[in-house]
């Protein structure tokens, strides 16, 4: 088997995702067992920074230049990557578990008709094998997974699951201007659009602070969203304070309001009322509520017994001092 | 002619206006049972496209004051019907009926934790396969699932086996009655509801059923096909007491008010097994105090009907909110209940009119639990 | 305009307990719900849309076991107008290659426009046989779909949820296999009247397909190292609040 592990680094307008570096870790630490290197793999338009801060974590930045890259198209990235994986033939090319590895990854896969475990938390190299652990069932059950690597293969990784090393190596960059035989134009990239304030859709947010009635009183909210907004989640709400008037209805979880999926859910001052929970799938469920006997004591992962005006200010300062 | 029209005679109607009159939920909604029949009748071919129809608690009010034997509320959820099989109702009415099928229960609750009310406090009996038992406690969806109403399920069972009654119940096996079902308008699914139900129940030899929702109790009544007794629990206990079996002494001196649950009073006639009781309950018999419209006018609480997982747009107060004030205002310190959807609206009233501190809504299970047991779970 | 609907049966595991079988590969299915999976019953309403407002044909398929028909029923009573079933004992034994080849192979025959399937399934998350296929068909593909706009019946424009809410646009030409991010619309609901008569309706068996070799093996399941449910921090506000940021922090979530 080979001996180099690639990393194709994902980027957005001109920043790298964080992934990319955790990916680095993870791939210095499998080609120092192989005995090779690890090669950061930037397809990028106008890369030169972006290059060079990936420089202290590769031993090599394969900088791979066009202009069609400078939004993801996976046609012309495959193509690329194709190329490239075919002349320098990596032990292994690592992606993040992203939402733009799942345009790539499997693409890239059929094309080279390599095997690709994607969605692990963690993988390793057994001789010619790889093994990957996979987190089934919303994460209740965790898959174990094989292939033989010995053509090659690819990993995609959860972003958080490898903590980031900064190994200040000195990588040298390689710059490539690629250009193409083929024109890809079954696709075409348009434009992006932040998400709008005030349009939210509770449902398809992944961190999510509900209130309750323990909240007290609408001025208080500011404060909330502010802590909200901190930890980049969604304000949502019980429905009394619809009924009150304080958020507006799409913000209302619960049996007649929304069923809500996120990764994580803090619930302040919810007491925890059946028709409220029963719109809450979450694995990572925290509430703060003064009452010790509240039923969302019963569904919570973690729970604090406390004034959630004394505990959100103090949270929100922890979380600002670890940044 | 639509047979829509035919089977619940609405020809008959003189659009005299006493359902509309009558509605409860006319009052914060745009739903006129009268303007529906006479838009049907203008256009008897295309039924009306209506979305107010689900506003509607199927209470009954409506088909009872009619004085010309219209079937308003019958013909109200027909037309649920016709949206049901085109598939086009809301999410969360579409995600009960969904976990219904399911798991049993319209909670979105897996099947496997509907004994989870049974604490180890609790001594109750699970009936398996071929067993015999005096009386079925159907427990019902709500009664299982949902906290609140839990406790007001361990404060029966703790009652029943107060007074020695062999009583069992059926387990995980247990599924949804369907009543909301079929005012949902989903009525294939009601009726599968009913075949698999009224086979689950042969499976088990019992004198009597009693359950804890007058929901549960209307439809067994009256729109299965079942060869044994069927009870709501008050009615169990009112003759517990009658027999001497149940010991209550009066404890409590506070004004009560009892709340008509739709499904037990207006629909069942059953007014006065729960008052019955209460008046065992307190101290003084004056103290049981009795609302304006009570009885078969009682206020519907908006709990029927599929209420529970459809919102309406209104910008009144929720007619639960209004049945507070309206406690308050006749001096009443406790609304007793005997419906769990009741139970569930009510408290959430005292919640959102800030009357903690003025009122407990509690149900007649809880009230004489904690007459008769030092420990209850019940909220200060 | 004609679409086919990749749909896969999963089990409901939220909320439920769940027990690895003695084989040490699968889960025990006693207790187990099965439904169709999540992000599927958006696409499958995705092309029950386009049917409404294009016309043509709406053929759903699924690789698996003959319980797998429950879903198909419920794709029919909502609408599709074919369905075909690849047969398979066990799914869980078929790499992401294998289904996305199974799949290719009867598609391909397939007078279509647009292929949709769920961005991911809800027991592995794998996202992987959506793109698999588009490449397997030689079609183009785009995925997390979480919104569709089309003017006529060659072109759309496409909006892909990305992390943190950002929208990319794509247009996309068809023939393309779009796979679907749940919230792209809102399913309807099938009536037990309405699966009832779709049970007359037939379904395509696929008796025994060629079933190309795993590229990846599933070696066993495992339950994950478990901390406890409702663990309740104590303290200061101070400490407390740490504590809870510190936890956050490990999770991966802050």
């Amino acid at each position: 088997m080979n001996k180099d592990i690639f990393v194709v680094i994902e980027h957005r307008q001109e920043r790298i995702a964080d992934v990319s570096y955790e990916l680095l870790t993870k791939g210095y630490q499998i080609a120092e067992k192989l005995g090779g290197e690890v090669i950061a793999v930037l397809l990028a338009d106008d890369g030169d920074q972006m290059a060079q801060s990936l420089k202290s974590y590769a031993d090599k930045v394969l900088y791979i230049r066009n202009e069609i890259f400078k939004n993801l198209h996976s046609e012309y990235y495959c193509d690329a990557l194709s190329s490239i994986i075919g002349e320098r033939k990596p032990a292994l090319i690592l992606f993040g578990h992203t939402v733009d590895s799942f345009e790539v990854a499997p693409a890239l896969a059929e094309q080279l008709e390599i095997p690709i475990i994607s969605n692990c938390v963690d993988f390793d190299i057994d001789g010619d094998f790889v093994r990957a652990t996979v987190p089934l069932y919303g994460g209740k059950i965790n898959g174990e997974y094989s292939f033989n690597a010995e053509n090659g293969g690819i990993i995609s990784v959860i972003p958080g699951a490898v903590k980031v090393e900064n190994p200040q190596k000195s990588g040298e960059i390689e710059k490539i201007e690629f250009t193409f035989e083929k024109e890809y134009d079954d696709k075409e990239f348009i434009e992006f659009i932040e998400a709008a304030a005030g349009e939210i859709d509770i449902t398809q947010a992944e961190k999510i602070v509900a209130i309750g009635r323990g909240v007290k009183d609408e001025e208080n909210i500011d404060m909330i969203k502010d802590f909200a907004d901190s930890i980049g989640a969604v304000l949502a709400c019980s429905r009394p304070i619809v009924d009150a008037g304080w958020l507006p209805k799409e913000r209302q979880v619960g049996s007649s309001g929304k069923t809500v999926k996120p990764k994580l859910y803090i619930a302040l001052g919810i007491s925890g009322a059946f028709q409220h929970i029963s719109g809450i799938k979450s694995d990572t469920i925290i509430a703060v509520n003064k009452d010790p006997n509240a039923p969302i004591f019963k569904v919570a992962h973690y729970g604090i017994v406390d004034d959630v005006f004394k505990i959100i200010p103090a949270l929100k300062a922890k979380i600002e001092e670890m940044k | 002619m639509h047979k829509l029209l035919i089977k619940n005679e609405l020809l008959g109607c003189i659009q005299c206006g006493r359902c509309s009159a009558g509605c409860p939920v006319s009052l914060r909604t745009a739903l006129s049972p009268r303007k529906l029949i006479y838009k049907n009748l203008r256009e008897s071919k295309k039924l009306p496209k209506s979305q107010d129809i689900w506003s509607c608690t199927t209470c009954r009010t409506c088909q009872q004051r009619c004085p010309k034997g219209v079937s308003v509320m019958d013909y109200i959820i027909g037309l649920r019907s016709y949206q049901v099989e085109r598939g086009k109702i809301e999410p969360t009415m579409r995600d009960a009926l969904e976990s219904i099928l399911k798991h049993g229960n319209p909670w979105g609750r897996p099947r496997e934790k509907r004994t989870q009310w049974i604490d180890d406090e609790t001594d109750v009996r699970i009936l398996a396969e071929g067993e015999e038992t005096d009386v079925l406690l159907y427990v019902g969806c709500t009664p299982a699932y949902d906290p609140e109403i839990q406790k007001s399920t361990r404060a029966l069972a703790k009652i029943l086996n107060d007074a020695d009654v062999d009583f069992a119940i059926i387990g995980n096996d247990e599924s949804c009655c369907g009543n909301e079902v079929k005012r949902m308008g989903e009525l294939g699914l009601f009726e599968m509801l009913v075949e698999e139900n009224t086979a689950l129940f042969k499976k088990y030899k019992f004198n009597t059923m009693i359950t804890i929702s007058p929901h549960c109790y209307n439809t067994f009544k009256n729109e299965y096909a079942l060869d044994f007794e069927i009870l709501h629990y008050t009615q169990f206990l009112k003759k517990l007491l009658d027999e001497g079996k149940l010991q209550i002494s009066a404890s409590i001196e506070k004004k009560v008010v009892f709340h008509d649950p739709c499904f037990l009073g207006k629909q069942n006639d059953e007014y006065d097994a729960p008052r019955e009781l209460l008046k065992y309950l307190l101290t003084d018999e004056d103290n049981l105090l009795e609302f304006g419209r009570n009885r078969e006018r009682s206020l519907c609480c908006e709990g029927g009907g599929g209420r529970m997982w459809l919102e309406v747009e209104s910008e009144s107060p929720r007619n639960a909110e209004i049945r507070i004030d309206d406690a308050k205002s006749i001096g009443a310190e406790v609304v007793a209940t005997s419906c769990p959807f009741c139970q569930l609206t009510l408290n959430d009233a005292v919640k959102t009119t800030k009357s903690e501190d003025k009122i407990r809504v509690m149900d007649i299970c809880s009230l004489i639990a904690e007459n008769k047991f030092e420990e209850t779970e019940m909220e200060e | 305009m004609n679409s086919v609907v990749c749909i896969k049966r999963v089990p409901e595991t939220a909320e439920a307990t769940l027990k690895i079988a003695p084989d040490g590969k699968k889960l025990e299915e006693e207790n187990l719900v099965f439904s169709l999976n999540d992000a599927d019953n958006y696409a499958l309403e995705q092309a029950l849309l386009l049917q409404e407002e294009f016309d043509g044909d709406v053929t759903v398929i699924s690789v698996g076991p003959p319980e797998t028909d429950e879903i198909i029923r419920m794709a029919l009573a909502k609408g599709a107008t074919n369905a075909i079933r690849i047969h398979h004992d066990d799914i869980s034994k078929l790499d992401a290659n294998a289904v996305a080849s199974l799949l290719a192979e009867q598609i391909k025959d397939l007078d279509y426009d647009v292929v949709f399937t769920g961005a991911f399934a809800s027991d592995d998350a794998f996202s992987l046989v959506g793109t698999m296929l588009a490449e397997k068909l030689e079609i183009t593909h785009i995925t997390m779909a979480i919104e569709m706009k089309q003017d006529d019946e060659d072109e759309a424009e496409i909006s892909r949820e990305l992390e943190g809410g950002l929208i990319a646009k794509y247009r996309i030409k068809f023939p393309a296999v779009i796979t679907v991010q749940t919230g792209m619309n809102e399913p309807r609901y099938a009536s037990i009247l309405g699966i009832k008569r779709a049970s007359q309706k037939e379904v395509d068996v696929v008796d025994d397909p060629t079933i190309p070799e795993n590229k990846v093996q599933l070696e066993k399941i495992s339950y994950p190292p478990e901390g406890k449910k409702a663990e309740i921090l104590s303290g200061t506000p101070e400490e407390t609040s740490s504590r809870l940021a510190e936890i956050l922090k490990q999770k991966g979530i802050i």
